[in-house]
């Protein structure tokens, strides 16, 4: 009876999954160069990396000849394994809700990320509100629950918008088609903007007083009631406490500015600014603040505030000095982040690293676990992708993906497994129709 | 017209003479829920309590004998979730074995009695405007006898519902009801409070529409996480301002977190297998012993070892998905809908061999017919009959701590009884009688088909 | 022989002022219409190409461009945009398409383009040398809050996007009359339950039965018929010079279709919708194009044998069902070509139409085979809409609508060097372009 050796054999599996030798490789390291080899993955960690290299124990050798290794896509800017709206628009400052507890894993947005390259995202609150809802990172990693997609140790983010998106509710004809029925909402224009933040964050800071004062009175040996728990102004405290990162949707320049000079003026920083489509036109801003800048490759003239948008954005940033990565905002965009990346050597000139590094390094340094993920080197999360071609070709493809050395997505199973799918719902939908009474309209013509 | 005297006077005794408060159904089949089934025994009811029960019973002198040659008694039904009692309230809006309801029911009416929190104007500024909360409610204050549904859900073999006041995010208590034709409601109070109800959406709100704050999930969960955080906060102060009043500034009285810190559970809804992970991390968080209801994804495997893992007892839905009717052939249906439909009626089953404990509800199912034809569903799915009833009543009564006094056939319990021939829930049996706390009363007559909800035409209820 | 020779050399010398004649030499020239030529030049004469081959000598005073290391492609057509006709569409002053009214063919979308559309330099400097206009509201598919349905929404044109005035631009105009079929059901083809906050937006009030969409799609059905009928007694009555018909300019605008001279764009998702488009078409016995379908099934046969061209939407987009391949749209080109089926690629948009070949890429590299790619953004469009004779390929006689680049059109890195429209060298400026001159070059 061989079945048992199989179960047994499976439930190894796991374990062994994590030691993995891929070889005969292009391996682009991004901070390390490009080299032709093989890199080891030893308990989901990458170990070593090179012409050859040592078997870890037990390992599964996959032979990626003329193919092309990278590290793990990260998508600095997504709204996808939300339940529910992504945004709380309700109010102009909703920093009490939290991505964290509508986590959907059965997002098959989640698998199809996964299907071009990413295995990290930053998701984020909507941009309906100047100060919008806590953040999360999370890890591509389909199949687990919720609690196992979050990218443990991950610092938690919160999202702030400015701009267009926020006012809109303040100015309900520009709901194009949508109600109009929506009670306009301060604020209503840019100033109003700035004066949400501005105030939000007084708020923030005398609550913040009342707990330090609570912590004093603790550490002197008294007992005093704490004060109530505010979750909005929570969350702004741990902003000035450095404990959680400011993500915020900008597009002009005055805005952009704007907010940074808010920061100095709260003693906080920014620390990523996302979209930031005119992010080119105060560089040097931008750059002396050290937030980092998460933009679109070649998206423009959609809104007003993205008419100055130009595809030459992230390489005008990168050479004022910024980190600067590229991102999605888009469930179908953040399939192809490779070629994304390939659009900076086009506009711009940047070379090859300097573009994979807007889609893996620089996201990594922005959400700050480039000590985890973003490039390949020892130590290392085992998060690869391995692609078929040059992946800043857009004739190239995603074959499989790796995370935690673990094997997530793998081409040629997906499209092996799709006959017994369709099979099996086919099933069903057969089952159905024979349980159900004829309809009463056949086949109708077309007249 | 001499026989015809005796017959009318007869007649009129039935219709307007007190039921007898002492009773024995004898010779009948007896399924106790508690113990084993009985062949052949006699149940003996007394001043609306079950005196008696066994083969060998004794039957009090003067008792008005019933003979349940060729029938069966059953515990009397207990809908676990439910707004039956409260004739404004539409089914309970989550939980539906569906979608989330922001676009079915169109928002319900205000009740009659205490205010309930109207269309807000201004709009909702944030959690301290206590958006949709009416946590102080018990259903026990708002119920209506003349509801039409009592009678309806009563023919159907229940005598007992845990009605829940299912409306906004904090809606109040559940009271557990026994359908007894009453004139005073408080009569048919078994508990007052046992539970609060809770919410994470609410009809008609959402991005876009006037209801303000929460909109999102998020923001239903965020809020309900303040609520809790600020009945902690409440509790401390209060607690220290009555230890010592003097030189405190006096803690104001906030009847929402009265409310919430009355309830000793809270019901929370989970149809898919996120919900249920979700909700049950968030209980935990909450420190609030829960009950999840809804459960539609129930059938999966991953499904009953997450229960297990937390002990919450759960509610599931008799409102099982149907095919879509006379849908469009080639209407997209995904994988997971057809699943829904097809495995759905099996999760009761599968429950109950991994051990999680579990009850039905109705879920705006209120005909007969319909409440048999969806537990049937489950049995013919794979679920015991026995464990079937349970579920309708041993186990409901465990969840909400009453099985002192409800949910089997044993002696000392409330005299809430069904007595059916043939095996309750099988499409050809027919319910003889109902006992409410020791009142008998008959089903109603089936509406024609075709006719709306419950209108009966003729009142076929006994006293 | 003298006098011959004077007045060639008088118009040559006319022509080189004129600027649209050009020899660009020792290039790589991808015809389409042939195999690849290594090493030849091109000679253009009055926006026309006039000769191909290794050795070619331009006339005196004709400009010469260095074509060492380019690649010479026909200028690409992106078959669905609306370039010139709408600005910022969250701006809706600045947006001219989707009007309203049941039937419209008379709106003609070529005289309502802006030719200062910041759109088309950003949409040429690409390479991107024509284009089709269309009047229809292309990414909702219909204006939200719209309240009549809109069965027929007007005239698409193919343009050039270079030109001094939307005449100037014109190609061909009418192109096509588009219509919005009446669909069972979503037309879009996204399959999938509408998300619930996103239904409650819209006062959705749930799913109709298959019996009400049913009799909705024959009402509708039945009043784009009627029309038709209508539009057939008119042109009857004009071929027959019937006194005292009134001049209808809807039934006018018709006649081209009827005529069988241009097509109906019809947009239809589903194999369902595709085969009642054609069952239609047929009966209406005039000619279709279909756009964006999303699956073929059974109507390919149907597509195949009455030649009818599909005009395929973005590649890059996601699976129409929650359980479908997540390669389900890259892979539709491939099929479309297995089934002989003539496609063409659009962006169906404004601000990618730059990024047309790069949708042509990703259909290569899950199937299609690369010719059959690079003719979807030109000769194939080209022939779809009319200009068939003029654009599409390098071959002489075409217009001179050239781009040159450094490499692979398809390929994302390659840069473009040269775009000649009409043979005239087009400059490789766009507002972009300036403003990235202008912060690169900041003090």
């Amino acid at each position: 009876m061989s079945r048992p050796w199989i179960l047994w054999l499976a439930a190894l599996a796991p374990l062994c999954a994590q030691n993995i030798v891929i070889q005969n490789a292009t391996i682009m390291t991004v901070t390390k160069g490009t080299l032709q080899g093989s890199v080891a993955i030893k308990d989901g960690k990458i170990a070593e990396i090179g012409e050859k290299v040592m078997m870890p124990f037990h390992a599964t050798v996959i032979d990626a000849g003329g193919q092309y290794v990278i590290p793990g896509i990260i998508d600095c800017h997504s709204h996808i394994a939300v339940d529910g709206n992504i945004n709380e628009a309700t109010v102009a400052v909703s920093s009490m809700v939290d991505i964290k507890d509508v986590i959907n894993p059965e997002d098959i947005a989640i698998y199809r990320a996964l299907a071009g390259g990413v295995t990290t995202a930053n998701i984020l609150h909507g941009s309906a509100n100047p100060i919008g809802g806590r953040t999360i990172v999370l890890k591509m990693r389909w199949g687990k629950d919720a609690e196992g997609l979050i990218f443990e140790g991950a610092v938690p983010g919160i999202k702030f918008a400015l701009g267009e998106n926020p006012k809109r509710p303040g100015n309900p004809p520009l709901l194009r088609g949508f109600t109009p029925a929506f009670p306009a909402r301060y604020p209503a224009t840019r100033m109003g903007v700035e004066d949400t933040i501005r105030e939000a964050f007084n708020q923030a800071k005398a609550y913040k007083a009342e707990w330090d004062e609570y912590a004093a009175k603790v550490a002197r040996g008294e007992s005093p009631i704490p004060p109530r728990r505010d979750l909005k102004l929570e969350a702004l405290k741990e902003v000035l406490e450095g404990r959680r990162y400011v993500h915020a949707h900008c597009y002009e320049a005055d805005e952009i500015l704007m907010l940074l000079r808010v920061a100095d003026d709260y003693g906080f920083k920014v620390r990523t600014l996302q979209h930031v489509l005119e992010g080119y036109k105060v560089a040097p801003q931008i750059a002396a603040s050290g937030a980092g800048a998460s933009t679109f490759s070649d998206w423009w003239a959609y809104k007003f505030e993205a008419y100055d948008a130009i595809a030459y954005n992230a390489a005008l940033m990168h050479k004022a000095g910024i980190v600067v990565s590229l991102n999605s905002d888009d469930a179908e965009l953040m399939r192809h982040l490779n070629t994304e990346a390939a659009k900076a050597m086009k506009y711009g000139g940047l070379s090859e690293d300097e573009a994979l590094a807007m889609v893996t390094i620089n996201p990594a340094k922005q959400l700050g676990i480039d000590n985890r993920v973003g490039s390949i080197e020892p130590g290392k999360d085992g998060d690869l992708v391995i692609y078929d071609k040059n992946p800043l070709s857009d004739y190239a493809k995603v074959q499989k993906v790796f995370i935690d050395g673990r094997l997530y997505f793998d081409r040629d199973s997906d499209i092996a497994g799709r006959p017994a799918k369709a099979l099996e719902k086919q099933k069903l939908i057969d089952k159905e129709k024979q349980s159900q009474p004829k309809p009463a309209a056949g086949r109708r013509p077309v007249e | 017209m001499r026989k015809l005297l005796p017959a009318l006077l007869l007649v009129c005794a039935c219709a307007f003479a007190e039921n007898p408060r002492t009773l024995a159904i004898r010779n009948a089949k007896v399924v106790t829920v508690s113990g084993p089934v009985l062949a052949k025994a006699t149940v003996v009811v007394r001043d609306g309590l079950i005196e008696a029960v066994g083969e060998a019973a004794p039957i009090p002198a003067g008792a008005w004998i019933i003979d349940g040659e060729g029938m069966t008694v059953y515990p009397g039904l207990i809908d676990s979730l439910s707004t039956v009692g409260i004739p404004s309230l539409a089914a309970p809006p989550a939980g539906r074995g569906g979608r989330a309801p922001t676009t079915v029911a169109p928002p319900p009416t205000p009740a009659p009695g205490p205010a309930t929190t109207p269309a807000p104007t201004p709009p909702v500024r944030g959690p301290e405007d206590r958006p949709a909360t009416t946590s102080w409610l018990l259903a026990a204050d708002e119920i209506d006898p003349s509801d039409h549904r009592i009678e309806s859900v009563r023919s159907a073999g229940f005598t007992t519902t845990v009605t829940f006041p299912a409306r906004g995010i904090f809606g109040g208590q559940g009271s557990i009801l026994d359908l007894a034709a009453v004139e005073h409601p408080g009569d048919m109070v078994v508990v007052p409070a046992v539970g609060l109800y809770i919410a994470v959406s609410r009809p008609g709100a959402g991005f876009g529409s006037t209801a303000g704050f929460p909109g999102a999930l998020m923001g239903y969960i965020a809020y309900i996480r303040q609520v809790y955080l600020d009945a902690e906060h409440y509790k401390l102060v209060r607690e220290a301002y009555a230890r010592s009043p003097r030189g405190m500034e006096r803690p104001p009285y906030d009847r929402a977190l009265e409310g919430v810190l009355a309830s000793k559970r809270v019901l929370l809804p989970a149809n898919r297998l996120v919900e249920m992970d979700r909700m049950l991390r968030f209980a935990a968080e909450l420190k609030q012993p829960a009950i999840l209801y809804g459960m539609r994804e129930a059938y999966r495997p991953e499904a009953a070892p997450l229960l297990k893992k937390y002990g919450a007892p759960v509610l599931v839905s008799l409102h099982w998905s149907e095919p879509p009717r006379d849908p469009d052939p080639e209407a997209y249906r995904t994988m997971r809908s057809l699943e829904d439909i097809d495995q759905g009626p099996a999760a009761p089953a599968l429950l109950r061999k991994a051990g999680v404990p579990f009850a039905f509800y109705s879920d705006g199912l209120d005909q007969p017919r319909e409440l048999q034809r969806a537990v049937k569903k489950a049995i013919d799915a794979g679920l015991a009959r026995q464990d079937a009833i349970r579920a309708l009543t041993l186990s409901p009564a465990e969840f909400y701590g009453v099985a002192d006094r409800l949910g089997s056939i044993e002696a000392g319990k409330i005299a809430n009884l069904v007595v059916t021939k043939g095996e309750l829930f099988d499409d050809h049996t027919e319910i003889q009688m109902i006992f409410v706390d020791g009142k008998q009363y008959k089903p109603a007559p089936e509406p024609p088909p075709g006719a709306g909800h419950g209108a009966a035409e003729e009142p076929g209820v006994s006293q | 022989m003298k006098l011959a020779g004077l007045l060639i050399g008088c118009a040559l010398a006319a022509a080189a002022a004129a600027n649209n004649s050009v020899l660009i030499r020792g290039a790589d020239v991808y015809p389409v219409s042939s195999a690849p030529l290594r090493s030849v030049s091109i000679l253009v004469l009055d926006g026309k190409i006039a000769e191909i081959g290794p050795k070619v000598v331009a006339p005196k005073g004709v400009r010469m461009v260095d074509g060492r290391g380019l690649r010479v492609y026909p200028g690409m057509i992106d078959s669905a945009t609306e370039l010139g006709l709408s600005e910022i569409p969250s701006v809706r002053e600045t947006v001219d398409t989707g009007d309203l009214g049941e039937f419209m063919p008379q709106l003609r979308a070529l005289a309502s383009v802006n030719p200062a559309s910041e759109h088309f330099p950003v949409a040429r400097i690409a390479g991107v040398t024509g284009a089709i206009v269309v009047p229809a509201t292309l990414e909702t598919g219909g204006r939200p809050g719209a309240a009549a349905r809109q069965y027929l929404s007007g005239q698409a044109a193919l343009i050039r996007t270079f030109g001094w005035s939307w005449e100037d631009m014109a190609v061909v105009a009418p192109a096509a009359i588009c219509v919005r079929f009446p669909t069972l059901g979503p037309a879009g083809g996204r399959g999938g339950p509408v998300p619930d906050f996103i239904a409650g937006m819209m006062g959705q009030a749930g799913a109709e039965t298959y019996t009400q969409m049913m009799r909705t799609y024959q009402q509708e059905l039945a009043k784009l018929t009627d029309f038709f009928d209508q539009a057939r007694r008119y042109q009857k009555a004009k071929a027959a010079n019937l006194p005292g018909l009134a001049r209808d300019l809807k039934y006018e605008a018709m006649l081209p279709v009827l005529d069988g001279k241009i097509p109906l764009a019809v947009e239809a998702a589903m194999p369902r919708a595709i085969h009642d488009a054609i069952q239609f078409a047929d009966k209406q016995n005039v000619k279709i194009v279909v756009m964006r379908p999303r699956e073929f099934g059974g109507a390919a046969a149907e597509l195949k044998a009455r030649n009818i061209p599909v005009i395929l939407g973005p590649v890059l987009a996601l699976p129409r069902g929650q359980d479908e391949p997540y390669d389900e749209a890259f892979t539709l080109p491939a099929e479309a070509y297995k089934a002989g089926i003539q496609f063409a690629f659009a962006s169906f948009d404004n601000q990618f139409v730059r990024n047309l070949p790069y949708q042509a890429a990703t259909a290569v590299a899950f199937g299609l085979p690369q010719d059959e790619a690079l003719k979807a953004i030109t000769i194939n469009p080209a022939q779809i809409w009319g200009a068939g004779e003029q654009l599409g390929s390098v071959e002489k006689d075409k217009s001179a609508d050239l781009v040159l680049t450094t490499g692979d059109l398809l390929e994302i890195q390659t840069q473009v060097k040269h775009v000649f429209i009409r043979g005239q060298e087009i400059e490789l400026t766009s507002k972009q372009t300036r403003l990235y001159d202008k912060y690169l070059n900041r003090p």
